[in-house]
């Protein structure tokens, strides 16, 4: 039985979510909630409205006047179009938030070693004018999956995240529920799904505004296997 | 509700945005005079008609220049601040210092 406290990456709200009886699984040396008692139950869920935390799977940012172009030295992919992403060869998502700021997002599988080599890859003297922003410690990270989740962040962002109107690989800088967050959408197998970055600070807050907006719709907490088996259809 | 254009992130609720003032230029740190400080830092304008104001995004930071008219507060024009400042400006360090 993997205990949360017990391992140095674990979730910012591990205790929440053992309220709500999630069962963790240790994926990339962390303490992820795998799921919370039916993951049978919680796919099916989770293709009408949920809430998952990944908050302790790899991500890493980098900020400064050439951030991006020392990231593309490195083999990311992309980065030429503002709150844009690119999918790169193994499933990691990197993000240009800025002409000056650019984020990778690991895969779900969490089996790329591109966010841990970058971080391995950069220091100050060897990447000038390029800071390294740590997301895995300052930002919460959410997804929202299902049908309805453009319904329910309608409720708490100003943004038009419909699905018509906000592609797959868009990223939205903005106000949710009056915290400062981006919001990125990517598409688990034919399900919509948006991530959910904010300040980690900010993540209990987060987490009850968002199931307290979905509670309407019946969402529910999923964990990282319903994700992946979303993501697999 | 309001909403402003960010040069950045497009179409926001004015909620998101915070001014920083109007657009002018700083003194001088090596020769600027004490009044041109004072003048700089506290005093404003004030005036009736099409003003350029710095803004900020807060969710990304991201500072940039508006136009707008303070009689009717229509938003005319946003633009990056790289359209104004296309040059890093340095200044020369006081003498001997204070």
């Amino acid at each position: 039985m993997v205990r949360p406290v017990e391992y140095a990456r674990r979730s910012f709200l591990h205790r929440r979510l053992a309220e709500h009886g999630a069962v963790f699984a240790e994926v990339a040396g962390a303490a992820v909630a795998d799921h919370y008692g039916g993951v049978d139950g919680e796919a099916v869920g989770a293709a009408q409205l949920a809430l998952a935390d990944l908050s302790p799977l790899p991500r890493i940012g980098f900020k400064g006047r050439n951030a991006l172009n020392w990231m593309i030295s490195q083999g990311v992919r992309g980065l030429q179009t503002d709150n844009a992403v690119d999918v790169q060869y193994d499933g990691v998502r990197a993000a240009r938030l800025a002409p000056s700021e650019g984020l990778v997002l690991c895969d779900l599988e969490a089996k790329s070693g591109t966010v841990a080599r970058l971080a391995e890859a950069w220091s100050l003297e060897s990447a000038p004018l390029c800071f390294l922003v740590p997301r895995a410690d300052s930002h919460y990270w959410f997804a929202v999956t299902g049908t309805r989740a453009a319904e329910m962040f309608a409720k708490v962002c100003g943004v038009d995240l419909r699905p018509d109107r906000f592609a797959v690989g868009s990223v939205a800088q903005t106000s949710v529920a009056r915290n400062n967050a981006i919001i990125i959408r990517r598409d688990m197998g034919h399900t919509l799904a948006y991530d959910i970055l904010g300040d980690s600070a900010s993540a209990d807050y987060m987490w009850r505004c968002l199931l307290d907006a979905m509670a309407e719709f019946g969402g529910k907490p999923a964990g990282l296997s319903a994700l992946r088996r979303l993501a697999a259809e | 509700m309001k909403t402003m254009t960010c040069p950045l992130n497009g179409v926001r609720n004015i909620s998101e945005f915070v001014c920083g003032g109007e657009v002018r230029a700083m003194p001088d740190p090596a020769t600027g005079s004490d009044a041109e400080w004072a003048d700089y830092v506290f005093m404003e304008n004030n005036k009736a008609g099409v003003v350029r104001e710095w803004w900020c995004h807060t969710p990304t930071s991201f500072w940039f220049i508006a136009e707008r008219d303070t009689v009717t507060d229509e938003i005319l024009r946003t633009y990056p601040a790289g359209e104004v400042f296309t040059a890093r400006r340095d200044f020369a360090s006081k003498e001997g210092g204070s």
